[in-house]
């Protein structure tokens, strides 16, 4: 995948099997959101290709994107709207229509308080939008979810609450790919890490056992690589 | 429910939700109701004292005494121009144009008394009319309120979650689009029921209120369009409004008032003073039927002498100072009519040219049917020229026939103590005399006269339309 002459995407293997969170690792420019772009169908690649649930989202972005869910590092959503009526309107645009006692349960599973359910979303930090949007993904019920730095601003206790609701969300059988240069966050929700250096995977690391991974060994090599990079 | 009517019902529910917004648009619909309010009273108190002056000019043209027939002639009388039944909605150039003539014998005097240079400085600088208002107000409005319709969600990012919800690129647009169009048949209804009351108007008729409609209804659609264009076509807010912001200062307020100048500096109109001395000059050419021993005159007194087998004009049937007057008077008024076609011509020169400036600005487009569909553009004054010119000349002639017929050669020559009285017609004979009645066009020719303007429109619509599908296409790819 290139832009120009400039390649941002080489050789780039990759799949996220039903019901599993796959992270990727990488430092700026490694290629992280061309990926999240070619799977949501922003990008078409200039050669290999593309399937989301075996529909390509080069060709048909709309049906691929019908089963995705994406949660955006910056999560923009509508100021002049409560917290209810985005979830309601951008449902709805999806063709859902979840009762109101359903996004509530939406809200509290992502550890939205609950005062600010009701409230316009002006004043919202960004770990309450980002809880209001992770909200709207659960409710969206898609078998793929998608994640840029998703814990990226968060404060640890909105770290967990988003890391918990991640698992909820696995085991409803859906495949979450995130990218993240954040590896303490991947390694407690990830099963697998793969680590993106310059359009390619470079290493890939599988979660075994109750320990799931050795953080130790992967950020000395993690750091080893990225300083190298 | 659509994702386009989801995105059109959060789109008012914005705007809705935005003091200003409801602020502006209530300010408006006052604006509108001032304007109707206004804009009827004012020409119905026009409408009013025109007929009254009407009908006083009638009684004093009639209540002449017994009296010489060339007297009458130069007597005169007064006409008055009758507004227009849609006038109320779009006053044209009615008010620049004078509203009143008055008819003689041996000149041809054009319309004076324009309502501007009778009336208050509000008049002078633009009367609120609901016309205005649609032409002007609305597009103002609707560019506050749909600038940001899709530059927004560009520069928010909310596009891109938009779009990822399953949002067709087409859907946001036209739902954008659908909820600026319904704000402007909010705002342009109360001037459209303003129109309804006036087109309710004895002598308003179907096709020229349809036009009208169907015009202003296509030039707020296209502004509606234009607005959602720029807003989809740049990535910030800022630079939507100020993008609109130009284009209307432009197309509505510049273009509008340059055109007419550039038109006159084009096709430049002879003012009264050059027309005057024109028409001397041409008169000296042509002679003078008061001047018995004029080389032109001199030939048709010879012409006349045969016709009746006559050798002297005392002894001719009728009086041959009558038959005099009324050759005189087919002849300035030939030469009358030939400057007032070159002015007419001028006009029209003009006017194409000013409507040429329509492919620049719709707003032109729109005013040129707007007037000609109410009957007060230039070609509505035109018609009142010529059906006075007519009446004037007719009136005249009539007169200068009562002189031939009714008034001896010998008594009209004579310079007697009792001369006078006997030169005198009876009254009655002025009684006797048509009033001058305006025959208003009829609708086929204002809806004709109103097509060309429309056709500018609908082509600004297409054209937009068709910018704005190509700049859906890529709002998809930001």
């Amino acid at each position: 995948m290139s832009y120009g002459s400039h390649r941002v995407l080489d050789g780039l293997s990759i799949a996220v099997p039903a019901g599993s969170i796959t992270a990727l690792l990488g430092g700026n420019g490694a290629g992280k959101s061309t990926t999240l772009s070619l799977l949501l169908g922003f990008v078409r690649p200039n050669d290999g290709r593309v399937t989301v649930c075996g529909v390509d989202p080069g060709v048909e972005p709309d049906h691929a994107r019908g089963r995705t869910a994406y949660l955006p590092e910056n999560v923009a959503l509508y100021d002049h709207l409560t917290a209810v009526e985005n979830a309601s309107y951008l449902l709805a645009l999806s063709g859902n229509r979840p009762s109101r006692a359903a996004i509530l349960d939406a809200f509290a599973a992502a550890g939205l308080q609950e005062r600010a359910w009701d409230a316009r979303l002006s004043g919202f930090s960004k770990g309450m939008r980002q809880k209001v949007a992770i909200a709207v993904a659960w409710l969206r019920e898609v078998p793929v979810l998608l994640l840029d730095e998703p814990t990226s601003g968060l404060d640890p206790q909105a770290t967990a609450d988003f890391n918990a609701l991640l698992h909820a969300i696995r085991v409803r059988n859906t495949a979450v790919l995130m990218v993240t240069h954040d590896l303490l966050s991947a390694v407690d929700v990830a099963d697998r890490i793969g680590f993106l250096e310059r359009g390619r995977i470079v290493e890939e690391v599988a979660a075994t056992g109750t320990e799931r991974f050795d953080i130790r060994a992967l950020r000395a090599r993690f750091g080893e690589r990225a300083r190298a990079a | 429910m659509s994702a386009m009517t989801l995105i059109a019902r959060d789109e008012l529910r914005l705007m809705r939700r935005n003091h200003v917004a409801v602020t502006a648009v209530l300010l408006l619909l006052l604006l509108t109701v001032v304007a109707v309010a206004t804009a009827w009273t004012h020409q119905q108190g026009i409408a009013e004292t025109r007929a009254r002056h009407q009908r006083a000019a009638n009684a004093a043209f009639e209540a002449q005494p017994d009296r010489h027939p060339h007297r009458v002639v130069h007597y005169g009388h007064f006409i008055f121009r009758p507004l227009s039944p849609l006038a109320a909605f779009d006053p044209g150039v009615d008010p620049f144009t004078g509203n009143t003539m008055f008819l003689e014998g041996h000149r041809q005097n054009t319309s004076n008394f324009g309502d501007v240079l009778q009336s208050s400085l509000l008049v002078r600088f633009g009367q609120l009319t609901p016309a205005f208002v649609l032409q002007a107000a609305v597009p103002l409005l609707l560019i506050f309120l749909g600038y940001g319709a899709v530059a927004r969600e560009t520069e928010r990012g909310t596009l891109r979650p938009l779009l990822l919800q399953g949002a067709a690129a087409w859907s946001i647009v036209l739902g954008k689009l659908a909820a600026l169009g319904l704000v402007a048949g909010v705002v342009g209804v109360p001037a459209m029921i303003g129109f309804a009351l006036i087109a309710g108007q004895p002598g308003a008729s179907i096709g020229p209120i349809a036009l009208i409609i169907i015009a202003y209804g296509a030039y707020l659609a296209l502004w509606s369009v234009a607005i959602t264009l720029v807003s989809t076509l740049v990535r910030r807010r800022r630079d939507a409004l100020l993008a609109l912001l130009a284009i209307w200062a432009v197309t509505v307020v510049l273009l509008p008032r340059v055109a007419p100048d550039v038109a006159g500096q084009i096709y430049p109109l002879a003012n009264r003073l050059q027309t005057d001395v024109a028409i001397a000059r041409d008169l000296r050419w042509l002679g003078d039927s008061h001047n018995p021993d004029d080389p032109h005159f001199a030939r048709f007194k010879a012409d006349v002498l045969r016709r009746y087998g006559v050798t002297r004009v005392e002894d001719l049937p009728v009086n041959y100072k009558g038959l005099l007057a009324i050759e005189g008077e087919a002849i300035t008024s030939r030469l009358f009519d030939r400057y007032a076609r070159e002015s007419y011509a001028a006009h029209a020169a003009q006017n194409r040219m000013v409507l040429g400036f329509g492919l620049l600005s719709p707003t032109i487009a729109l005013r040129q049917v707007s007037m000609a569909s109410a009957g007060t553009d230039f070609g509505g004054h035109q018609r009142f020229l010529e059906q006075a010119e007519r009446y004037r000349y007719d009136l005249v002639q009539r007169l200068n026939q009562l002189q031939a017929d009714q008034v001896s050669y010998a008594d009209d020559t004579a310079v007697d103590a009792g001369a006078d009285r006997r030169k005198r017609i009876g009254a009655d004979h002025w009684q006797r005399m048509p009033v001058f009645t305006f025959t208003p066009p009829t609708p086929a020719t204002l809806v004709a006269a109103g097509l060309q303007g429309l056709a500018i429109i609908a082509g600004w619509l297409v054209a937009a339309t068709l910018m704005l599908t190509a700049a859906t296409r890529r709002l998809g790819a930001k």
